[in-house]
């Protein structure tokens, strides 16, 4: 059964081709556009990885990495955060929160799925 | 005491972790050996693994005995990536 | 089209979407340099853009905007002042990425020489901000940096030392207790590392499992030893674990190592040394006597001090440091962003709808508005009371249904203002006057499509005001002026009609000068005689221009003739007024939608006629007897004198004529006058329909629409008509 990943990220172009690439290489993707969109879609259902922007409007991704390590279903999920150098502050914020992995942006699709096969196996 | 069996369903996994120990660790003290069939499992990772792995060296300890019954590719290549297989298949 | 391709439209739009926002706030900056949440999202502006052209591979696109994220994360720190200069800077570095991005939309993925050379360009110029303070660094590098540096003083083997025989890696993990909780998955790691090579052996260690009670499941007590057959270099390596560096020991000892490493393994683990020994011997990765040597401490390290300890270590320290240096900042941005939340709730509640969708809606709304017009007017011809009553509430929430539906096309005019602060800005640089634009009614709606078109005519309205308007800072001195010039940008609406206004307190237009040339140019006869008014609606002729001097700005042969056949074209009308030492202001009135209207509707005869409503004053009897004046065109009105148009001469208009006529009152351009019908039918919501070819020619007719007979009712022009009267009124 392929694994389903959450993809959250203000940029709808970014959302576009990171789930082309995941959906290629084998995953199921669910998108959000931000932190408060992505918890309401955090329903109960399965999902093996989240990954997200982490400047985003109304819940940045760090806001949303805490609120989602408060659900029971998906206090285990591992992050992949989208950070950027020039915010190094954001990488050990969003750590300290939970999301470990990150990558910086800007990536490639490949970078991308490097980061996740190192968290999960297709 | 004759040999007791579990299944296991689903996760075998971080998610399930807590609630299989207690479990997992009474149908071992209940009995003599522990049969765990493993057939039904969807997913272990490294908690179901450490888990199994509590198993064995609570037998290692009373003298008692674990068996993995029930064939399960995904259970099998987690095995095999740690180099645990033959701890828990001792005959093959 | 492919999936792809499609992104990449929407990475395009995006970016442009981005792009205004972006110049929108490097101008606020300017403004108010202390407003925290705009700078961030000048900041979140370039990042996405850097963000989303790197997914596309653009890298042309990547690297540039990468310095410009720079310099912007710089200035939201605080640590960089947002000077003029820098300002202007990046505005101009904002106008190179729409460039780009306009490349993009061309199909065009390498830029030019030129393109590369300007890029380059400004590069520079945005390094030497950065290099002030130290900056530099961080903006150079543009991949993502490896976190974990090389070791070099590990490549240098000191001499006489013992080297292993092994010609594989030595992998040593022991995971830490949190590894599981944070969803980071030991088997996961393992199973990528086989991507780097080959595991010729592992070993699985769970020494540090506590008793089976006290045991938490949950927490991982795994440790792994690991050979690896790899030609990946040790960086590769290392970041594979990256993401775990901060809880697990991770120690990787390259081949053929010296010995001495492999004894510092055994004694850092945890598990006994034998035990580690052993693991070492059995899975290959030291001989028997390597192991003596290791256990047994036989080479001396003279520098042990020297021996560099494992650089994943080191990073954690790093990281643990920063964190607390970071603590308190973290705490302060925290705060900052509840505060923001509020406002950036606004800025989410928008979705993008295709405006065609929106176009096919309001057609739609339109032919609803016909068909519940067409009900009511049955109900009424029939006398069915309960039906009308019916048809009314019906009508009254189609109405709603309409006004809503068309406010979707209604857009604010600031965005289309907010633009000219840049124009005013960089021209005003450009030519040296100091010039201050102020806006008002910015918050005046327009229908999206009158908006798009207007951008060119009031562009060159500005550069007009900008150019020629103002004086320069000499004259403005000598007059008494203030220092700086003033623009300003004005709309609101009035009677159905969106008016907007360009005004400078320049110079003026002197009437004199327009007049010679006008003459000299055969524009108008010696013999005509011109009111001032007349006489400034001659620079809206072609081939006129009172600059005495061309500059490169709005004397490219683009003249006002352009903006008058503009504003034509959008049913608008153009005028302008100055006074000759204080200033000219262009007034450009405009339909709000050129889609629909409220209408009120009259017959004459057998026919119909659509007023516009907001147009429409009052109604009033009209008998033979109130006629006054010379050809008996004004009637008494509240006091006043009004002149009026009989719509049946005017149409020449056959039908019955009512016992009882009615003159409705209406007001155009500032002026009221009446207008003679038969029967007035009120209100009726009216679906322009473009002029048929037939009726392009008629004079005071704006449109037609089709009611809900199926008969046309031609839509007048108020405007048009109040003209027909003044010029009566002159010609008297």
């Amino acid at each position: 059964m392929a694994k389903t990943i959450l993809v959250v990220d203000d940029s709808a172009s970014i959302r576009q081709v990171v789930s082309i690439a995941l959906k290629g290489a084998g995953y199921e993707v669910i998108t959000a556009n931000d932190g408060q969109d992505a918890l309401k879609k955090l329903d109960g259902h399965k999902i093996h990885l989240i990954v997200t922007d982490v400047n985003m409007p109304v819940m940045d991704g760090i806001a949303f990495v805490r609120e989602a390590k408060k659900l029971p279903d998906y206090k285990f999920t591992p992050f992949i955060m989208l950070t950027t150098e020039s915010q190094p502050e954001k990488k050990a914020e969003g750590k300290e929160a939970g999301a470990k992995a990150w990558i910086v942006k800007p990536f490639q699709p490949p970078q991308l799925l490097d980061a996740v096969s190192r968290l999960i196996s297709p | 005491m004759a040999e007791h069996c579990e299944k296991i369903v689903g996760e075998f996994s971080i998610y399930t972790a807590a609630a299989l120990k207690p479990k997992l660790l009474e149908a071992l003290a209940a009995a003599s050996a522990l049969s765990l069939d493993l057939s039904g499992v969807t997913e272990i990772d490294s908690a179901g693994i450490q888990l199994l792995l509590l198993l064995k060296r609570e037998t290692l300890k009373s003298g008692s005995e674990l068996r993995l019954t029930g064939s399960n590719p995904v259970v099998d290549e987690a095995l095999a990536l740690c180099n645990l297989t033959g701890l828990f298949n001792p005959e093959s | 089209m492919d999936e792809l391709e499609q992104a990449k439209q929407t990475f395009v739009s995006e970016a442009q979407d981005l792009l205004r926002d972006m110049e929108s706030g490097l101008m606020q900056i300017e403004a108010e340099p202390d407003d925290a949440e705009n700078i961030n999202a000048v900041f979140r502006a370039a990042h996405t853009i850097k963000g989303s052209a790197g997914l596309f591979g653009l890298a042309h696109i990547v690297s540039f905007t990468h310095v410009v994220e720079t310099v912007l994360e710089r200035i939201r720190s605080g640590k960089l002042p947002p000077s003029g200069d820098l300002i202007a800077l990046l505005l101009e570095c904002r106008d190179h990425i729409e460039s780009l991005i306009e490349l993009l939309t061309r199909g065009i993925e390498t830029p030019d020489a030129d393109t590369e050379q300007r890029a380059e360009a400004l590069r520079t110029q945005l390094l030497g901000f950065l290099d002030g303070e130290g900056g530099a660094e961080t903006a150079k590098a543009h991949a993502p940096a490896s976190v974990l540096e090389h070791d070099v003083a590990e490549s240098q083997v000191p001499d006489g030392q013992y080297l292993v025989r092994s010609r594989y890696w030595h992998i040593s993990l022991r995971f830490g207790e949190g590894v599981l909780r944070n969803g980071m998955e030991p088997l996961s790691f393992i199973r990528y590392l086989k991507k780097l090579g080959e595991i010729v052996h592992i070993s699985t260690l769970y020494d540090a499992m506590p008793p089976a009670a006290s045991m938490d499941p949950e927490s991982c007590y795994l440790g792994f030893e690991i050979v690896f057959d790899s030609a990946a270099t040790k960086p590769d390596i290392e970041r594979v674990f990256e993401f775990v560096e901060d809880d697990c020991q991770i120690r990787i000892i390259p081949p053929h190592s010296e010995v001495t490493r492999f004894r510092e393994l055994i004694e850092a683990l945890p598990e006994a040394d034998l035990k580690v020994g052993e693991i070492l011997l059995k899975s290959g990765a030291l001989t028997e006597q390597e192991l003596e040597a290791a256990l047994h401490n036989q080479v001396v390290a003279e520098n042990q001090a020297d021996v560099p300890q494992l650089p994943v270590k080191r990073l954690g320290e790093i990281l643990v440091e920063q964190g607390v240096v970071h603590a308190e900042t973290v705490r302060s941005a925290l705060d900052k962003q509840d505060k923001v939340q509020a406002n950036k709730l606004k800025e989410s509640k928008s979705i993008r709808i295709d405006a065609d969708r929106l176009d096919d809606l309001i057609n739609l709304m339109g032919e609803l508005v016909i068909g519940s017009a067409a009900a009511t007017l049955m109900a009424r011809k029939h006398d069915l009371i309960d039906v009308l009553e019916a048809v009314s509430s019906i009508s009254r929430l189609i109405e709603d249904i309409h006004d809503r539906s068309l406010r979707l096309r209604m857009v604010q005019i600031a965005d289309t203002f907010n633009r000219f602060r840049r124009v005013v800005r960089d021209i005003s640089r450009e030519i040296g006057k100091d010039i201050d634009l102020i806006i008002d009614g910015g918050e005046t709606e327009l229908d999206k499509s009158v908006v798009e078109k207007i951008g060119d005519p009031l562009t060159h309205l500005v550069r007009n005001a900008i150019d020629h308007g103002i004086e320069n800072a000499e004259t403005r001195a000598l007059l008494g002026k203030p220092a700086n010039g003033q623009i300003r940008l004005n709309a609101y609406h009035e009677s159905g009609s969106i008016i907007i206004e360009v005004s400078d307190d320049g110079g003026g237009i002197d009437a004199d000068k327009v007049l010679a040339k006008a003459l000299a140019n055969g524009l108008v006869a010696p013999t005509q005689t011109l009111t001032e008014k007349e006489i400034f609606q001659l620079i809206f002729e072609p081939g006129l221009s009172t600059a005495e001097k061309v500059s490169n700005l709005s004397g490219r042969g683009v003249g006002m003739d352009v903006v008058k056949r503009n504003v034509i074209a959008l049913r608008g009308t153009v005028e302008v007024t100055s006074e000759l030492g204080a200033g000219t202001t262009v007034t450009i009135r405009l339909p709000l939608t050129l889609s629909i209207i409220d209408g009120f509707l009259v017959m004459v005869g057998d026919s119909s006629y659509v007023l516009p409503l907001d147009s429409v004053v009052e109604c009033v009897e009209f008998t033979e007897e109130s006629r006054h004046g010379h050809e008996g065109n004004y009637v008494a009105w509240h006091e006043h004198v009004l002149s009026f148009v009989d719509l049946r001469e005017l149409f020449k208009e056959k039908g019955p004529k009512a016992a009882r006529q009615t003159i409705v009152v209406v007001q155009g351009g500032g002026q009221k006058i009446g207008l003679v019908v038969d029967q007035f039918l009120g209100e009726f919501q009216t679906v322009i329909k473009p002029l048929n070819k037939l009726f392009e020619k008629l004079h005071c007719v704006s449109g037609s629409t089709i009611l809900g007979s199926g008969e046309v009712a031609l839509i007048l022009d108020v405007l048009a008509m109040t003209r027909l009267v003044e010029t009566r009124v002159e010609a008297e």
